[in-house]
């Protein structure tokens, strides 16, 4: 179903979620999911139009610099929220599989304000994302994204002392064998793209925009 | 009475139970609270508070922050909290002076007011970016040491330990690699003439940082150990690992942390609560007897932002009004432009003009934001600069101070995401001579003349 052959009155329902969404208005969001749930419109067009648009639009506002880290945050627990209640008239075998990314900062570094920003915008962009925190030895990365059978593994680091731990996750994914199994990408203040080559990580962020813009490169365009 | 670490490690295992996430939405939704309640408001026009009304009402909501949420602790994911009366006790019994230094370094550091006359102390040398090799290390240290308008020096980190074994965080080397740093150091101030001369060094993790003291060839009892807090308002065990060596050696405690904007308190008007709830934190949590109140922004590698200068100046104010505690600014240690170049200088100065002015010291070394493994980024020029900077605004009212950050941010702002990246020791100082090469001495002349137009007043 596209958005054009939704009625006027469908339309207006799935915008009024989209906009509660955008506005962080979780009873008004809940309310209108339930709406739309009982309202015939197939749930699985409504989580691809009004909640992709919504992510869209926090997206936008956070570039813009009306939105910041909490309000990501929110409109993404948000999402989580409408999404379970549309999904209850959706059959297990027909959910959408969401690509998985397993997030943290490496061993030794605690910073996370960065690594908070990029989990959070690729959960809005429609990612699972899992945050395994600060000071993540190399062997939990790995053992969490075979656990989760994840698609990608995300490496933050703040410090040029803690850089060399991101290397690690690597030549460990090779030593096991996994290097194919999993995509790698790397950030932080003093990481470069050239250290990524050197590492041979498969991606780099500059900041959590070019991030977001590179896991969809390397998850989504494969298909 | 101060609360001890016993106190502080027994309510970090039986203080509320919280989801960090929770923790983290916490401080956005009483920030935004606080900020009706107080009427704060942030107006860019005005990137200092003049009156000082402003700074004293985000000092309350700060305070107000603090004991409402306390600190979480990243180890036991409890939140820390003391009530109102633990919190002034605290206040109360921070000295108002503490002495640093040893012979004829020894230097008082004391409580700052707002415009004082009170000398600021100044650490500079070169923080973060890595050094080539020890000699290079030893002779960048040994002319920042020169450098009279310096009353300390920042430790460095080499890239790699006898030229070929990586530094890695959390082992054996980070802590091999910070002694034998350390070590250098002591020699480049002896080599300058000023053994006593305060030495700073803060290694990533706490075992490192306290294998560093050593009152023969490391960091001494005249000296302070850092004691950071995680943004936003948290703490870690590690963290605390550092006040209690601290405490149990008579060590000062420096604390250190910055709010984000865009973080989680969001906007300007929510970090600069964050940094004055933290800088409570780093007093009543971390023991501190001095502290950073910072801020940085998510968004730009740069700590001089518009923004910033205001959360940090007004932070800083509103403790210098309010409190007799000793406080360090610092703000112009992060530029986006890198040495060499005229916009280091315009930021650095317009930071630590805004910190010295609000009543701050400044004592966390020159740097730039690093972007990958360049070594020897940094002169001892930049710390100088820092020097004359910080001497030379003591005195200064706030109304001349905005005027000249007005004059500065219009000089830099526009040019911060695309800020020139600068050049190397080994580019911008002769290296037979050691002296600065005549483009850089020219930018650096050109611009200390443009400041003292402005109202600076250079000692030399």
């Amino acid at each position: 179903m596209e958005k054009g052959q939704l009625t006027p009155e469908e339309k207006s329902l799935l915008d009024s979620m989209e906009e509660a969404i955008i506005a962080l208005d979780e009873s008004q969001a809940v309310a209108v999911a339930e709406k739309v749930l009982s309202s015939g419109i197939d749930p699985k067009a409504a989580i691809r139009y009004a909640i992709a648009n919504a992510a869209v639009a926090v997206g936008e506002k956070f570039e813009a610099g009306e939105y910041f880290l909490p309000q990501l945050v929110i409109s993404g627990d948000l999402m989580d929220v409408v999404t379970k209640i549309l999904e209850r008239n959706i059959p297990q075998t027909e959910t959408e599989k969401k690509k998985i990314i397993v997030i943290g900062t490496v061993q030794g570094d605690v910073h996370s304000i960065g690594k908070n920003i990029v989990a959070t915008m690729l959960k809005s962009v429609g990612f699972h994302v899992v945050d395994l925190g600060v000071d993540v030895t190399s062997a939990t990365f790995i053992e969490k994204a075979k656990d989760l059978k994840a698609d990608m593994i995300a490496l933050s680091s703040l410090l040029t002392t803690t850089m060399p731990y991101q290397k690690e996750v690597i030549d460990d994914l090779v030593s096991m064998g996994l290097r194919d199994r999993f995509k790698v990408m790397i950030g932080g203040g003093p990481v470069t793209k050239a250290y990524a080559d050197t590492i041979r990580a498969d991606g780099y962020g500059r900041d959590a925009i070019e991030a977001v813009e590179d896991a969809k490169r390397l998850l989504l365009a494969e298909g | 009475m101060r609360l001890t670490v016993s106190e502080i490690l027994l309510r970090s295992k039986e203080g509320p139970i919280i989801e960090e996430k929770q923790f983290d939405l916490s401080i956005f939704k009483k920030t935004q609270e606080l900020k009706k309640k107080y009427e704060i408001r942030y107006d860019p026009e005005h990137p200092i508070d003049v009156t000082g009304s402003l700074a004293d009402r985000v000092f309350q909501a700060g305070r107000e922050l603090f004991l409402d949420i306390g600190a979480y602790c990243t180890t036991t994911r409890r939140a820390i909290k003391v009530t109102e009366k633990e919190l002034d006790e605290e206040i109360a019994a921070c000295p108002e002076e503490i002495t640093l230094g040893q012979g004829q370094e020894l230097i008082r550091m004391v409580h700052r007011s707002v415009e004082g006359n009170e000398e600021p102390v100044v650490v500079a040398g070169i923080q973060t970016t890595p050094f080539s090799d020890e000699n290079m290390m030893f002779t960048i240290y040994r002319l920042c040491a020169q450098d009279r308008c310096v009353d300390g020096i920042w430790g460095g980190i080499l890239l790699k330990i006898d030229g070929q074994h990586e530094v890695i965080a959390g082992t054996p080397s980070e802590i091999y690699q910070y002694c034998k740093t350390i070590a250098i150091l002591r020699r480049a101030i002896e080599a300058a003439g000023r053994p006593g001369l305060i030495t700073i060094s803060n290694a990533p993790t706490s075992p490192a940082t306290i294998a560093m003291f050593d009152e023969k060839d490391g960091l001494r009892r005249s000296d302070y150990i850092e004691s950071t807090g995680m943004s936003e308002m948290k703490v870690a065990y590690d963290d605390l690992n550092r006040s209690a060596y601290g405490l149990a050696h008579g060590v000062p405690i420096h604390g250190t942390h910055s709010s984000v904007i865009g973080g989680f308190s969001a906007i300007p008007e929510g970090a600069a609560m964050v940094s004055v709830a933290a800088s409570l934190q780093l007093v009543a949590i971390h023991k501190a007897v001095c502290f950073r109140c910072g801020a940085v922004d998510s968004r730009i590698k740069s700590r001089v932002t518009r923004g910033q200068l205001w959360v940090a100046g007004t932070a800083i104010q509103g403790l210098s009004r309010n409190t007799k505690l000793i406080v360090d600014g610092s703000i112009g240690d992060h530029p986006a432009a890198g040495p060499g170049t005229k916009q280091y200088l315009y930021e650095s100065a317009a930071g630590h003009i805004v910190s010295t002015v609000m009543g701050a010291h400044s004592t966390e070394g020159t740097r730039k934001y690093v972007v990958g493994n360049t070594c020897n980024f940094g002169t001892p020029l930049e710390s100088r600069w820092m020097g004359e900077v910080c001497k030379a605004a003591a005195g200064m009212d706030r109304k001349q101070a905005e005027k000249i950050i007005k004059y500065l941010l219009n000089k830099y702002e526009s040019h911060l995401k695309d800020a020139p990246d600068g050049d190397t020791f080994e580019h911008l100082y002769d290296q037979r001579t050691l002296e600065p090469v005549s483009e850089y001495k020219r930018i650096y002349d050109e611009v200390k003349a443009e400041l003292h137009q402005l109202g600076l007043n250079f000692r030399n």
